[in-house]
């Protein structure tokens, strides 16, 4: 870890064992255990898994936004540039909102606050980080808005959330969000809330931005076809621990962790046009009762005696890529004995 | 903007009532705005005979009291009184009122437990003995009645303030101004207040009935500035006479009585106009 801290291509954010409990009536709850991962300059991760995985809570706490209570953090680090976000103060991580780290939501109707024209909002937020006059300030809104390719931008400055779509209001709040040029974007389900045909269209214009700003982004999301079109890495998440991390190209070519499997399976896709999508069966185990061994030991298809004692660690199995999964790695050897006989 | 103004102004006028009381509230600013002019000399002069009825004489429409003192004109100057104080008070209580819900529901925990136990310990006084002990403190001028009357108004605007900021304040959109960097403050009054101002504008509304109230409350007793006309004050004077010329006593009740209706109806037709829920769209 310090050997990569070290070299000189730092990664821009660095997730360290970062573990994150929700402190409730039923007990304390470990929402995100022990999650690693980072994320460089011009690069897109993808952070994918079903709702509840703690996907969006490991989002929210690079923000330094968890809600607390019930959630807190309560071990490993965060570290943006080399700084530890756990150790600025609430001014000095405002001052990284916004300006070096920004986010988006999921549904850009109801992040748009009702009762303030967009170009109001969008002035604030490039006042937030940048001491400019309102007028100055207003042309820059102008200029992010035909950068997110909304029509007409000076009109629409004039606009209310209610007067526009779902796709012209997340073009907004993209707008917003990369106003004080941060060095790394996370978008939360940016394209869940959206018409499929609009998806496409603001993935592209976040890579577009991206390409232009060179800014690390993170994409928080449970569709693999978004992950597909936009991620270089991908982590796979499930009951908040990473359960596999690989390159884009080889997730799909050949998924490890027999969730990562379960979530291909379950997605339609034109090559396998006419099979049956094969669903996961069960569902996410409750926090508060987490089996010994692989939690995703009662939906999976290859569990074996050995799953259900011993919790599966991260080992790299292939270059570039690991992943906790006893099946996979009894796969692999077998695949090691067969080449070597 | 202007579009939302229209629309605004439409919703109020469907409600009669409203619209009434708006004429009404207008006529009184109007007597009050007009006061040195229709009445340019003191009000508190004596200009004629004692107790003259009113419709007797052309030149005193509303009468004369015990002194001999025009009631028209202190009618009109009493307007000025009665609505600086009552706007003034309910702006005072929905600055305190805003400024004490709108922390205690951003906060939350210890800060908003402390805050409520505070109203509450508010609202247990008994607001007109509360205005009259302030009043009783402080002096009997025209501030002071306003800054006590201020003070013992503000509690449920508070209570109100706080139930719509703890709604508005986990919504989606808070958490973005968050995400964006801005500071709590201008997230406050910055962003969630404009969402969370119609109900209060609607409360204060009526609480500057209440006010009109308390101030002819606290004038009938005696305790309202003695160098100004105020109704409540006329009809303070006007109790000793009340079974014979019972009119000093009836003309500024009358008016009081008007112009809380009007205020009230006004509050009304502001809530018709305000609320999300009752628009049709």
């Amino acid at each position: 870890m310090a050997a990569i801290a070290l070299a000189p291509s730092a990664p821009l954010l660095e997730i360290d064992k970062l573990e994150v409990s929700l402190f409730t009536r039923r007990g304390v709850l470990p929402a995100i255990d022990g999650l690693s991962l980072t994320v460089s300059a011009g690069e897109t991760l993808a952070i994918v898994g079903e709702s509840g995985c703690g996907k969006s809570l490991a989002a929210l706490s690079v923000m330094r936004l968890l809600p607390e209570p019930p959630a807190k953090i309560v071990g490993g680090a965060i570290r943006f540039m080399g700084r530890d976000l756990a150790g600025l103060s609430d001014r000095e991580m405002q001052r990284v909102r916004g300006k070096d780290i920004s986010m988006i939501f999921q549904d850009p109707m109801t992040s748009l606050n009702p009762v303030i024209t967009i170009g109001d909002q969008l002035i604030e937020a490039i006042r937030c980080h940048a001491d400019v006059s309102r007028k100055e300030a207003s042309n820059r809104a102008v200029e992010m808005l035909r950068r997110v390719r909304i029509p007409d931008a000076e009109r629409r400055l004039n606009d209310y959330p209610h007067q526009m779509s779902g796709g012209m209001s997340q073009r907004v709040m993209i707008a917003m969000a990369i106003a004080c040029g941060p060095k790394l974007l996370i978008a939360d389900e940016p394209t869940t809330a959206l018409d499929v045909t609009i998806q496409a269209q603001i993935l592209d214009l976040m890579k577009d931005v991206q390409t232009d700003t060179g800014m690390g982004l993170i994409i928080i999301t449970h569709d693999l076809g978004v992950v597909a079109e936009t991620a270089d890495r991908v982590v796979v998440m499930y009951a908040g621990r990473k359960v596999e991390e690989a390159p884009v190209e080889g997730l799909f070519e050949r998924p490890l962790h027999r969730y990562t499997r379960g979530l291909l399976g379950a997605t339609p896709s034109a090559q396998r046009q006419g099979d049956r999508l094969v669903e996961i069966t069960g569902s996410v185990p409750a926090l508060e009762n987490l089996p010994t061994g692989c939690a995703f030991q009662n939906r999976c298809p290859d569990a074996f005696d050995r799953c259900r004692a011993e919790r599966p660690v991260l080992k790299p199995l292939l270059p570039h890529r690991t992943a906790a999964c006893f099946a996979a790695e009894e796969e692999l050897s077998r695949d090691v004995a067969a080449i070597g006989s | 903007m202007l579009s939302l103004t229209i629309d605004f102004a439409r919703r109020f006028a469907r409600n009669r009532a409203a619209l009434v009381g708006f004429a009404l509230v207008i006529l009184v600013i109007g007597v009050a705005l007009a006061a040195p002019w229709l009445f340019p000399r003191n009000p508190l002069r004596i200009v004629g005979k004692p107790e003259i009825w009113p419709f007797v004489s052309s030149r005193y429409p509303l009468g004369t009291d015990s002194l001999g003192r025009d009631i028209a004109a202190m009618i009109a100057y009493g307007a000025r009184t009665t609505l600086l104080i009552g706007v003034c008070a309910s702006l005072t209580a929905t600055i305190i009122g805003i400024s004490v819900g709108a922390t205690a529901a951003y906060f939350g925990g210890w800060v908003d437990e402390l805050l409520m136990r505070f109203t509450e310990l508010f609202q247990t006084i008994p607001n007109l003995i509360f205005v009259l002990t302030i009043v009783a403190i402080l002096g009997q001028k025209i501030e002071y009645v306003t800054i006590a009357v201020g003070i013992v108004t503000w509690t449920p605007i508070a209570r109100l303030t706080r139930a719509e900021f703890m709604s508005l304040r986990d919504r989606e959109f808070v958490q973005a101004c968050r995400a964006m960097g801005m500071g709590n403050l201008r997230i406050m009054f910055g962003e969630i207040l404009p969402n969370a101002l119609p109900p209060v504008i609607v409360l204060s509304s009526l609480v500057i009935a209440g006010a009109v109230l308390f101030e002819s409350a606290v004038s009938f007793l005696g305790l309202g500035d003695p160098n100004v006309s105020s109704w409540g004050r006329l009809i303070g004077d006007g109790r000793t006479l009340i079974r014979s010329s019972w009119y000093i006593c009836a003309v500024p009740g009358l008016a009081i009585m008007l112009t809380v209706l009007a205020l009230n109806l006004v509050g009304d037709g502001l809530n018709d106009a305000l609320n999300p829920k009752l628009r049709d769209r």
